[in-house]
């Protein structure tokens, strides 16, 4: 087997460092665990790690310099390091890897590991561990790091023998990929670093192999024609596809499925961007905070096609509601997701893509004209009435903003989101068309992501315009990533919705605690002399009529642009489901309950 | 998001090892699904896993997340090596223990679950029962009612005798229970192990 690897540039030149080495070679001579740990990754293709050396981990880091094909990203914390590692998959597929020392560079990754888990994306971490001897003692920067990530991994190793360290780290990329995707942390003691070994990974398939590919999900015929029947005899059909179709990659079948079948497609938060919005059976986003015409949907459809989503509460709203008249067809590749919120009358437990395809075949031509001219009429009449509510013209507002982006990248950036305001914003009034161009944690709700995600995002598709979003809240959560980003010469845009509050938690504030805006008044830098102070660029933005040109100067910036939108400090996200409510149950914008103030 | 909203109660710890009767009303654990509860039962499921470390503690994991409500939880070897076989008996509702089978298979050392059907099971305990014998002539009492129950005498002191008993819970519970008046030293019950009668394939 010869492995040819071809990569990376170090920042400050064009090294291109090409290694050709027969596996004959490599186990004729002794290496050391931490070599061990480069060639595995090397030949898992990794091309780039995000990380942050400390004293478990320095035999790697030793190593690490003499395979430059490992390009090393040095973050300011290692929490960056697993969401870059996160980002970096989510943009491009393949597995995010991220290294941390033990101890507190191990604790610091946990909330990245928990964000990916939440969000069923592929990352490996590496953690050094304090020598084997000393494990279980108390010893300097010792963490049972195993207990601690067990909840928000997939699976995670203890490495206790040299021997069995270049296997683990093939079946850890194995596991993060495989199935549902998710976070695997190998935990590589120091002395296991030092240790001597040939590289030997073992060609035989573990019993734990054999067994999960016994379990590899295809969809049943039976499961596909039934289905098949359900959708001929539905009048309100609906499809909700999640993130299992941008993982699975299932774009050109869901286009086929719903083109074929003449049904509306619903895209939760993390299936934005798997259908492109333009098209005219795109309806939009679901639950908390999705439009009105797409709950109300819901809440007469009477049949639902779930696609690669797990009916979270803030898709639901209250369960017992949630599409009261329908009957469910629920694909997933994860079998315990199958009627753990809704009973589906046919679970098929199968990768999207593949059950989609299935399905474009079972299923017969249909047309849904008078069902979606319905749910056309609905969207009419939301639009004219919020049309009408009279707005403040001064402050620059996300529409405008998310409206000039959109514009100056002709659709074709990939925008990355923080939590909050500015998320649902962002979710709801960008046009998204390119697939997998919206990058957000949603199902943890991590502040702070979209920094460090973003780059991970830019290093992973360069030749892609990156924009975050990301509210003045969040951005302080890990603006240290500016210095990682200088470093290492990647660029991003950045756009602040800058309102002077921790946002979403202040609109809870004012709709369910009478309006007690406790602790969520929030100040920050001069964001100008920040991006200056790191070597960057900052603009601010205080009227709408400056956003355009703001926009198009960042892009015609080179290097990071921060822009500080000073956005009115009281706006809310409307329409809003409040927590534990049916969907349908909407607190929208009135007139008179308007915050836009002239 | 920032915010979070809790939803259910809190159940009490579990008691390992306890009587089959939970104590504690039936708590509704799913707030979130409309999957039809239905009615708490015994469940007795068995599962193999690889002997790696961690592969315990991550089963253990998913049972404290679901907050279940265990009754029982054995562990030991099987016929295979770096096997280990667990015997979890906990109340739950049918759906609920669906949903926490699927849950176990995801877990990677997790090789095989099954819940096994009581009619088609053979289950069994053993305990170890420590009277006082003190008074000596409650000791041929002692060892009259032990072999009522098919008990064995394991130990004999001058303070005590130790009886040990294997079957169904309610057999334990019952010599227990009869051996009461002359007074328990300890218990130790290994909760139940379990396995399908004939070759039903669980």
């Amino acid at each position: 087997m010869n492995v040819a690897a071809t990569i990376t540039q170090k920042p400050e030149g064009a090294t291109v460092y090409q290694a050709h080495r027969s596996t004959e070679d490599l186990e004729a001579r002794e290496l050391t665990g931490s070599q061990i740990l480069c060639e595995a990754l090397m030949r898992e293709g990794v091309e780039l790690l995000y990380g942050y050396p400390g004293g478990a981990i320095m035999p790697f880091y030793d190593a690490l310099t003499s395979y430059p094909v490992l390009h090393h990203i040095l973050v300011r914390h290692e929490q960056a390091a697993a969401h870059a590692a996160d980002g970096y998959a989510r943009a491009t597929g393949k597995v995010g890897v991220c290294v941390a020392t033990s101890g507190p560079g191990a604790t610091n990754l946990v909330t990245g590991l928990a964000t990916a888990y939440m969000d069923s994306t592929p990352i490996v971490a590496i953690t050094g561990q304090v020598a084997r001897p000393f494990i279980g003692r108390d010893a300097f920067q010792e963490t049972d790091i195993l207990g601690v990530t067990q909840p928000i991994t997939k699976h995670n190793f203890l490495v206790q023998r040299v021997e069995d360290l270049a296997d683990i780290v093939h079946e850890a990329f194995r596991l993060a990929r495989g199935g549902r995707p998710g976070p695997v942390v190998i935990d590589v003691p120091k002395d296991v670093q030092f240790s001597k070994t040939q590289y030997h990974a073992s060609t035989s398939i573990s019993s734990i192999e054999r067994f999960r590919a016994s379990r590899s999900p295809h969809p049943s015929a039976e499961a596909v024609a039934r289905a098949a029947e359900l959708i001929k005899e539905a009048q309100r059909p609906l499809i909700m596809s999640g993130h299992g179709v941008i993982l699975s990659n299932a774009y050109a079948e869901l286009r086929a499925f719903a083109e074929k079948t003449n049904i509306p497609v619903i895209t939760t938060l993390l299936g934005l961007s798997a259908f492109p919005e333009t098209h005219p059976l795109s309806l939009g986003m679901p639950g908390m905070h999705g439009p009105a015409h797409v709950n109300r949907a819901i809440g007469v459809a009477d049949l639902i096609i779930g696609v690669g989503l797990r009916f979270d509460d803030r898709v639901t709203g209250k369960a017992s509601e949630f599409a009261p008249h329908a009957r469910f067809i629920h694909i997933d590749i994860d079998p315990s997701e199958m009627h753990k919120v809704k009973r589906a009358a046919v679970p098929i437990v199968a990768d999207a893509k593949e059950a989609l395809a299935r399905l474009i075949e079972a299923v017969e031509r249909g047309d849904n004209c008078t069902w979606m001219n319905e749910l056309r009429s609905w969207e009419a009449d939301d639009s004219e009435r919020i049309a009408s509510i009279q707005r403040n013209q001064e402050y620059p507002d996300p529409t405008s903003i998310l409206e000039a982006i959109r514009a100056e990248t002709n659709n074709e950036a990939i925008i990355v989101t923080d939590v909050g305001q500015h998320q649902m914003w962002t979710a709801r009034h960008y046009t998204w068309t390119r697939p997998n161009s919206h990058i957000t944690s949603g199902g943890l709700g991590t502040m702070g992501f979209a920094l460090p995600a973003a780059m991970g995002v830019k290093m992973g598709s360069p030749d892609t315009v990156v924009w975050v979003v990301a509210g003045d809240g969040g951005i302080q959560m890990n603006i240290q990533e500016l210095a990682t980003l200088k470093q290492e010469g990647v660029t991003v845009k950045v756009a602040i919705m800058n309102n002077g509050y921790l946002g979403m938690v202040r609109q809870w504030q004012h709709f369910f605690h009478n309006g007690n805006y406790s602790e969520t008044p929030i100040t920050g830098p001069d964001y100008v002399k920040l991006a200056e102070a790191y070597g960057l660029t900052g603009i601010q933005v205080t009227k709408r009529g400056d956003v355009e040109e703001a926009v198009r100067k960042a892009m015609g910036t080179e290097g990071t642009v921060i822009i500080d939108f000073v956005i009115e400090s009281e706006a809310n996200v409307y329409p809003m489901v409040a927590p534990g409510s049916a969907i349908t149950n909407m607190i929208e914008e009135k007139p008179e309950e308007s915050t836009y103030h002239d | 998001m920032t915010d979070q909203t809790q939803q259910g109660g809190v159940s009490p710890a579990p008691t390992v090892g306890a009587g089959l009767t939970p104590p504690w009303p039936h708590v509704e654990r799913s707030g979130q699904s409309d999957a039809p509860a239905g009615t708490a039962q015994s469940h007795t499921i068995v599962v193999l896993a690889h002997d790696r470390i961690g592969a315990l503690d991550r089963i253990v994991n998913v049972l404290r997340r679901r907050r279940a409500k265990m009754q029982a939880f054995a562990i030991g070897r099987n016929e295979l090596p770096d096997v280990v076989r667990i015997t979890i008996v906990m109340n739950d509702s049918e759906v609920g223990v669906e949903h926490l089978v699927e849950q176990l298979r995801k877990i990677v050392d997790v090789q095989h679950v099954a819940n096994l059907a009581s009619e088609q099971t053979v289950a069994r305990e053993l305990a170890l029962i420590k009277v006082n014998s003190s008074e000596s002539q409650y000791a041929s009492e002692i060892i009259e009612l032990g072999h009522l129950f098919g008990a064995h005498v394991v130990d004999v002191t001058q303070q005590s005798i130790t009886l040990e008993v294997t079957g169904s819970e309610e057999k334990v519970e019952k010599l227990v229970n009869g051996l009461q008046s002359f007074g328990i030293r300890e218990v130790a019950r290994t909760g139940r192990v379990a396995m399908t009668r004939g070759t039903v394939d669980p």
